[in-house]
């Protein structure tokens, strides 16, 4: 393993998206996938035997799935070589016996936090911070006033232990199944990590509940696995960032998120992600929505090599209703095929999905999107709307929406555009005083807002501070 | 490939249809190519979605529909002055060097399986050519099916500031014949320098004839190629509409009406390439389903890298009058180049319940006014058709089928 530090300033913002830190590992599998390996997953996580199980199953269906490798002007994922993967990664420090004090972690990993800004967050008081370095969340924080509430905000190899009957329940049966996808498969087998949130009937959590990932291991993938279950009543709003030290060696995420929005529950998910630019970034996300629930799903992907993600909700119950609001930034090499699939499978159900690309420097965007109308569904409406930014010829953006209407009484619409920065626009701004990099940086923050303005402000700031690092001295 | 070819055709069935037509070599030899090339090509691609496939042309039984030494029509042809408008066996007489020149220049015979079988095989077509300058108004094809297969081919060859004004009717003649039917479709246009050509087909094929039409315009700079497709009939329709917009300054226009009902199925698609400088697309496209038809809508937008400065439009609406039926659409934006202005927008919806009210308020029995309502649907599509005679008809046929 390469151990290079960058000595830069801590007040330099590349330094606080692209470092990394010397590893020490406690216990790392061998390289390549087989039983043997889940076994060892398993047993170094003290798991029950149905978890075990579920592992097992899943890796037969992750050898017998094809790649996807069909699907029009999709990645190439032909450099994704699962053998080279060291599937699972604990940092050395003792999870099991519970870290709730920052002082007790080691230095290097707070170090990393630092830079991550956790601790601002913390003096922030936001309500909590469970923070994954490498595949295990080594760091949780949760105030009082939860727990009372009843509450569960905890890791999610914690919660197979602790919270047994509701995670047995609710892991990758009725929401993602390992048999959804390859990677959805893969995931099932060797996850490890991520959060679980609990929040009982008509409670309602205040503060967004918190979690940061990371990746700081060459040639490692992460599996992290975020369970969200709202019941009935309750409302909650989890957000997840990323950012990811850059690396020569191949890395692979591939994450899941399954969310249970119970009758009139409300759930907000939101993700800024910011992988390095040799990562393959193929997660599975999904919602099931009941009666009256609502589910938003908030993300930025900005990194990465290549992305696949296509957050879904099945809206399962009458007057279900669900947003997607997306932000993808493709620059140099990089590919970020995302989009949004909806279910419509009950009446009355409601769906909006606002996305909105940048490409530059040769990057691709592509939003892919399915919306469902199931027969029965009536009265259900749909809206979607893409717009894509392009700087230059390189690059490319394009839009593959899909409509399934099985149902007449339906109100179903789409739009896309596609365009270049205005040249009137960036002249009225020059000609009152802002130079020509400026006046473009504005004019983007101002195109990504209907995203950032549903983030904290931290994330907020996080995200346009992103774009502007894509954007500095590649523009004119 | 998944399709077998039908025993009824072999080199000896493309010989004897090209030797009874007297045809030259080189297109003896176009269909031979054609016919060796079945067996590697692909059906054409159909919008696919996790675990569905939209439309199945592997499934059709080409065996039971394809009788390719059986291929009767009945095609009346109007010319305009000025102009040659001819059958393909006497263009390759009076312009062998024209027809050799433009055959499969346009759309390639080997584009996929229905293509390569359509050129292999076709009997009846049109040649259409309009010399420099002049202003071909009111060409018209009137094209009946008498017979269980028919494969046809146009040619379209507008030159320097040229243009033309075409009108293709399609529809089975009296000759009873029973059971699946196949008709198969294949027009090219290949326009020459600020020359304008409009290409306007209705079909109404009976409800057992399976159709397969592949139109494809090569617009050169300055040109305009407009087309204009009203699908009324048949039991399956796979229609590509495709216009490259290959010289600089050139524009297309593409415009959509379907109307569907029974067990229809109807496969449109519409795909624009923007490869030259400052081009302009607008691609217009309404269709309304009843009973138990389906719809499935692909069109595509697709930028070049060297397209600077390019226009893109896309609207595509469906009406749903039952529950029954069932739509889908996908418009697609494909985009290389930054200097592009380009949208698309579909939507499904139905009648709309307030202007329903609003009509049935004021005393129009409702059945009158939905149909006054579907009607009216259609009137930003008709309104984009110049030809009086060819609103008038398509509006006829919809009116027909509401009654």
């Amino acid at each position: 393993m390469s151990s290079e530090q960058d000595h830069l300033k801590e007040t330099d913002t590349e330094d606080r998206f692209d470092f990394k830190k010397e590893e020490k590992s406690a216990f790392q599998t061998e390289k390549g996938l087989n039983e043997e390996t889940i076994r060892a997953i398993s047993e170094d996580k003290d798991e029950p035997e149905w978890m075990y199980e579920r592992r097992l199953r899943a890796l037969k269906q992750f050898q017998e799935m094809p790649m996807p490798t069909d699907w029009p002007g999709q990645p190439d994922l032909s450099e994704v070589d699962i053998d080279e993967i060291v599937p699972y990664i604990r940092p050395d420090v003792d999870v099991r016996a519970g870290v709730d004090d920052w002082t007790e972690l080691p230095d290097e990993i707070k170090d990393t936090f630092d830079k991550l800004g956790i601790p601002e967050a913390e003096k922030n008081a936001l309500s909590g911070v469970g923070a994954q370095y490498e595949s295990e969340v080594v760091y949780q924080n949760m105030q009082e006033r939860w727990e009372e509430k009843g509450v569960i905000f905890c890791n999610m190899d914690e919660a197979v232990r602790e919270h047994e009957d509701i995670v047995r329940e609710h892991f990758m049966t009725t929401c993602v199944p390992p048999s959804d996808n390859k990677f959805a498969a893969l995931h099932g087998a060797v996850w490890s990590g991520g959060s679980f949130v609990y929040v009982p009937e008509d409670v309602t959590v205040e503060m967004p509940v918190q979690a940061y990932f990371r990746m700081n291991s060459e040639g490692m993938g992460q599996f992290e696995h975020t369970l969200i279950v709202a019941e009935e009543g309750s409302e909650v709003h989890y957000i997840e960032g990323c950012s990811a030290p850059k690396y020569s060696a191949f890395n692979l995420h591939s994450g899941g998120v399954e969310v249970f929005v119970g009758e009139d529950a409300h759930v907000q998910y939101s993700t800024v992600q910011n992988w390095s630019k040799n990562t393959y970034n193929l997660n599975t996300k999904r919602a099931l929505v009941e009666k009256n629930g609502r589910m938003e799903w908030i993300s930025g992907s900005m990194g990465s090599k290549a992305t696949m993600l296509y957050p879904s909700s099945i809206l399962k119950g009458r007057g279900a209703s669900d947003n997607h609001i997306t932000i993808a930034f493709a620059g140099e090499g990089q590919n970020i095929d995302t989009g949004a699939k909806v279910y419509h499978n009950a009446p009355n159900t409601k769906s909006t999905i606002e996305s909105k690309s940048i490409s530059k420097d040769g990057g691709r965007t592509n939003y892919r999107g399915l919306v469902h109308i199931a027969d029965g569904a009536e009265n259900s409406s749909t809206a979607v709307e893409c717009d894509a930014l392009m700087f230059d010829n390189e690059s490319t953006s394009d839009t593959m929406p899909y409509m399934e209407i099985n149902e007449s009484k339906v109100d179903v619409a789409h739009e896309a555009t596609v365009g270049k920065i205005g040249d009137e626009d960036v002249f009225y701004l020059q000609s009152r005083g802002l130079d020509d990099d400026d006046a473009k940086q504005m004019i983007v923050s101002g195109f990504i807002e209907p995203i950032t303005e549903e983030l904290p402000i931290e994330y907020a700031v996080e995200l346009n501070r992103l774009v502007e690092l894509e954007m500095e001295g590649s523009l004119g | 490939m998944s399709t077998q070819l039908p025993a009824s055709i072999s080199e000896e069935t493309v010989t004897e249809i090209s030797a009874e037509r007297d045809e030259p070599d080189w297109l003896r030899q176009t269909r031979l190519d054609a016919l060796s090339a079945l067996e590697e090509l692909e059906m054409p691609s159909v919008i696919e979605t996790p675990g569905r496939r939209w439309t199945n042309l592997e499934g059709l039984d080409y065996e039971s529909i394809v009788d390719p030494l059986d291929q009767r029509d009945e095609t009346e042809r109007v010319s305009a002055e000025g102009a040659e408008v001819l059958d393909f066996e006497t263009a390759l007489d009076e312009h062998g060097d024209l027809v050799e020149e433009h055959f499969g220049s346009v759309t390639d015979p080997e584009t996929n399986y229905l293509t390569a079988l359509s050129t292999a095989l076709f009997t009846t077509g049109t040649v259409i050519y309009v010399p420099e300058g002049v202003d071909a108004e009111d060409v018209k094809i009137r094209a009946e099916m008498n017979s269980t297969s028919l494969f046809s081919h146009t040619l379209v060859v507008t030159e320097d500031n040229a243009s033309a004004t075409i009108l293709e009717r399609i529809s089975n003649g009296d000759t009873a014949v029973d059971g699946d039917r196949y008709f198969s479709n294949i027009v090219e246009v290949a326009s020459g320098e600020n020359s304008y050509v409009q290409y306007g087909t209705l079909q109404n094929l009976d409800e057992d004839v399976y159709n397969f039409t592949l139109k494809r315009g090569d617009a050169d700079t300055y040109s305009t190629i407009s087309w204009i497709e009203g699908n009324i009939g048949s039991r399956l329709t796979r229609s590509d509409i495709e216009t490259e917009l290959n010289g600089d300054s050139s524009e297309t226009k593409i415009v959509g009406a379907f109307f569907g009902h029974d067990h229809q199925h109807l496969d449109i698609n519409a795909r624009v390439w923007h490869n030259g400088e400052h081009t302009t697309a607008d691609l217009v496209t309404r269709g309304v389903l009843d009973d138990e038809a389906r719809s499935v809508y692909e069109g595509v937008q697709d930028v070049g890298r060297d397209a600077w400065d390019t226009s893109s439009y896309q609207r595509e609406n469906t009406l749903m009058l039952s529950d029954e039926s069932e739509a889908d659409a996908s418009p697609k934006l494909i985009i290389h180049n930054h200097d592009t202005e380009a949208s698309h927008s579909a939507t499904v919806g139905q009648v709309d319940a307030e202007d329903l009210f609003y009509m049935t308020s004021r005393s129009i029995p409702e059945n009158t006014a939905r149909n006054m309502l579907v009607e009216g649907f259609f009137v930003p599509v008709l309104e984009e058709v110049e030809v009086d005679e060819l609103r008038e008809d398509i509006d006829d046929l919809i009116v027909a089928r509401l009654d």
